[in-house]
């Protein structure tokens, strides 16, 4: 358990600096790419050499930690950070036949190179980790950052995910069957009834730490599990609810990471059908697409509704009973068989 | 909260196929050194490798693994995995249960198939059976299915010291109660990806490497994979235990992309962290396990970081020559060294040492001795600035 104090997001939609999620920003080449500011904060210099992961990732994190002291850790979820640079030193490692290549790229290769560099730009010299776990690379970065506040609940984290669409990432779930063939904008993601979602990427930072005080929301838990099996996944969202939704208390909104790919949406159909009727509904691939880390978006999209008491029209797949928030579920399903919930909790 | 303990260790590297063999080859001072054989590059003959001299197909074959899309560094890791729970006595039930966490760590994973991702990477080409091979996280999905893990699956990437972060988050998992007991370890093979790189760097030697000499000129890489078996002091009863992990400390040293500071700061800061959760005196230390890769920045700024933190420095050694660095698998690979030494109460020669840093004076211990050890630090530190330390007390 803990409370997010404040949030920072790069997305393809218009989430940093001026906020304006009611506008949905439209997909350009089946590719939902990210709006990306000046990055005013990062030197130039250094600017040049990051890859576009690392790039949104510290970009989005500079307004967390500008009127703050520092963290006390950071604690990164990405699955392809650095993948883009991987690719082109690979490219250079072929191409040259193994000749004299320059080592930028092999250094940006390391996915560890977001949390470093928000450590190396800001001082911050304190525990810094970064998780990889493919769909769920994010939600281990949460579990480590609610264990570091469970062990000292007065020290505050960074805590966020960033991914990006490389070409090269890219070619390798378009291959393996990840994105639509057929030729759509994101605005008709959910209605393609075929096999495969958009490509999509996205940054997003939060400060957490174990303060109720002026929180935005508390995050009550996070749990995840890897496999494909419909029962098991019934099974471990029942005891979710179970174990962390108040006795007599509903959950009152359910942010699903339904991505228009026709073989996974069992999985969120029986979500919706498990957690009760007077649920609303919102869905938020359309607006970032699918990439691993999509959950860190998610929250930042949830702590910003719980913060403008609004849901985007385009947002809401099914409108629910109650129209003020107090538990909110946030489900995904990962290319069938990484699962993730979240249960947040507002105070009304 | 009862103690973290070790029930169960896996371990492959140059220098063996077991742990037993490891500790074989430690004891009488092997060094694992040799010529690249299993893949063709241009730094064949040039670089001394740690290389395991198992093609990929005979480990396929010695593990009964023929999946399409399996990797070399998938392997390496399923060969460590199997002997450390076999030793662990791990039922196959408590092994599938909920409550049993796999962290995993690799900084190369499917790269290793350096040229195969190459053309994967390419528009035109049509994918390969490696195409969800080449992610880190691709080692963690294969194992969970070969073992039907139902518990915490993660895989950690900071860089040289990501096995040591891997350890200690297993740890963590275990007394924040999302894990009765877990898998924890790391993995790299040799790939032509990271031979290029740290080439480029111009930190691979052409020599064995000499770690904490005053004439080391860099690293050697190598390849292995390291699983210990954590699980809580109650739960053990009648078992046998190897050793305690009392300690962890992590940090950055916010310096630098691929080089540490002058004053060792993240070095001292995640020593000192483990010394803290240890709840330890720094002259409790009976012996380290030093990062010690020989790279000119590495040695001094790690004897610089050590001689700020202990009034009396205590004996040391770096196992770099023995094994190359293993880069994802190291702080796992030491830590299994670590936990024989405090098991056998043995210290295993550093290799290739003749002069000290001027104005540290370090020596490194040089010849096989017995010792009364009770808690033993080992050093992993990663480009990105990310330190960590982990401390194992005698059982």
């Amino acid at each position: 358990m803990f409370y997010i104090h404040q949030t920072s997001c790069i997305s393809p939609q218009q989430t940093f600096g001026d906020v304006d999620i009611k506008t949905l920003q439209e997909s350009t080449e089946k590719k939902l790419n990210a709006l990306e500011p000046n990055y005013e904060g990062i030197p130039p210099g250094i600017l040049r050499r990051m890859g576009k992961a690392v790039r949104m990732g510290v970009g989005a994190s500079l307004p967390l930690l500008q009127n703050n002291s520092l963290p006390d850790g950071i604690i990164i979820g990405t699955a392809n950070g650095g993948k883009g640079d991987c690719v082109k030193f690979l490219n250079q490692v072929i191409e040259y036949e193994e000749g004299v290549l320059t080592p930028i790229n092999f250094v940006q290769s390391t996915p560890n190179a977001i949390g470093a560099q928000i450590s190396l730009l800001t001082g911050s010299k304190g525990y810094n980790t970064t998780h990889l776990q493919q769909g769920l690379a994010f939600e281990y970065a949460m579990i480590d950052a609610d264990m570091m506040i469970n062990e000292y609940p007065q020290k505050s984290y960074l805590l966020g995910a960033s991914d990006d669409i490389s070409l090269h990432n890219y070619y390798f779930e378009d291959k393996g069957d990840w994105y639509k063939k057929d030729n759509h904008t994101n605005k008709e993601l959910y209605e393609i009834n075929s096999p495969g979602s958009m490509a999509g990427e996205g940054a997003a930072m939060f400060l957490v730490n174990g303060i109720a005080l002026d929180a935005i929301a508390k995050l009550v838990e996070v749990d995840t599990f890897q496999n494909d099996d419909e029962g098991i996944f019934k099974k471990r969202l029942k005891e979710f609810i179970e174990k962390h939704l108040p006795p007599n208390e509903t959950i009152d909104l359910l942010i699903s990471g339904e991505n228009g790919d026709s073989r996974l949406s069992k999985y969120y159909s029986t979500c919706e059908s498990l957690i009760g009727e007077g649920a609303t509904v919102a869905r938020y691939k359309h607006m970032c697409g699918e990439y691993p880390t999509a959950t860190a978006m998610a929250l930042w999209l949830c702590c910003e509704i719980i913060q403008k008491q609004f849901i985007p029209e385009h947002m809401i797949k099914k409108s629910g009973s109650v129209s003020a928030y107090k538990n909110i579920l946030i489900y995904n399903n990962y290319k069938g068989v990484q699962n993730s919930f979240m249960l947040l909790s507002v105070n009304k | 909260m009862s103690r973290i303990v070790v029930t169960g260790m896996g371990l492959i590297s140059a220098i063996g196929n077991s742990v037993a063999e490891n500790r074989a080859s430690l004891v009488e001072g092997k060094c694992g050194m040799s010529h690249l054989e299993m893949f063709p590059s241009k730094y064949t003959g040039i670089n001394p490798v740690g290389e395991i001299k198992i093609s990929t197909e005979a480990l396929k074959d010695m593990l009964d693994a023929h999946e399409p899309g399996i990797t070399r560094t998938t392997l390496l890791a399923l060969h460590a995995l199997k002997e450390a729970l076999a030793d662990s006595q791990l039922t196959v039930a408590e092994v599938s249960s909920e409550d049993t966490a796999l962290v995993n760590a690799s900084t190369v994973g499917g790269m290793c198939l350096t040229d195969e991702m190459y053309s994967d990477a390419q528009k035109e080409t049509p994918g390969s059976e490696f195409l969800t091979s080449y992610d880190y996280g691709s080692i963690s999905m294969y194992l969970q299915k070969r073992y039907d893990l139902n518990g915490p699956i993660d895989t950690i990437h900071t860089a040289c010291s990501s096995s040591a972060n891997a350890i200690m988050f297993g740890a963590r998992l275990i007394k924040a109660g999302r894990a009765r007991r877990a898998i924890v370890g790391g993995v790299d093979s040799l790939a032509k990806f990271t031979i290029n790189g740290f080439n480029a760097l111009h930190i691979l030697s052409k020599d064995i490497c000499s770690p904490f000499d005053d004439n080391r000129n860099g690293l050697n890489l190598g390849e292995g994979a390291a699983f210990l078996i954590l699980e809580r002091e109650e739960d053990v009863a009648g078992k046998k235990i190897y050793a305690s992990l009392t300690g962890y400390g992590n940090a950055n040293d916010a310096y630098h992309a691929s080089s540490l500071s002058d004053t060792g700061e993240g070095p001292y800061l995640a020593m000192k962290a483990a010394l803290d959760s240890a709840n330890l005196d720094n002259n409790a230390i009976s012996f380290i396990n030093a990062h010690g890769t020989g790279t000119e920045n590495n040695d001094k700024v790690e004897s610089i970081a050590m001689l700020r933190l202990f009034e009396t420095m205590p004996p040391f050694t770096s196992t770099k020559a023995n094994v190359g660095h293993t880069l994802g698998a190291a702080g796992a690979i030491e830590a299994v060294y670590c936990i024989l030494s405090l098991h056998q109460q043995e210290i295993y020669p550093g290799l290739k040492f003749q002069n000290p840093i001027p104005g540290t004076g370090l020596r490194p211990i040089e010849k096989y001795i017995q010792a009364p050890l009770n808690h033993i630090m080992s050093n992993s530190f990663g480009f990105g600035g990310n330190c960590s330390s982990l401390i194992f007390s005698k059982a």
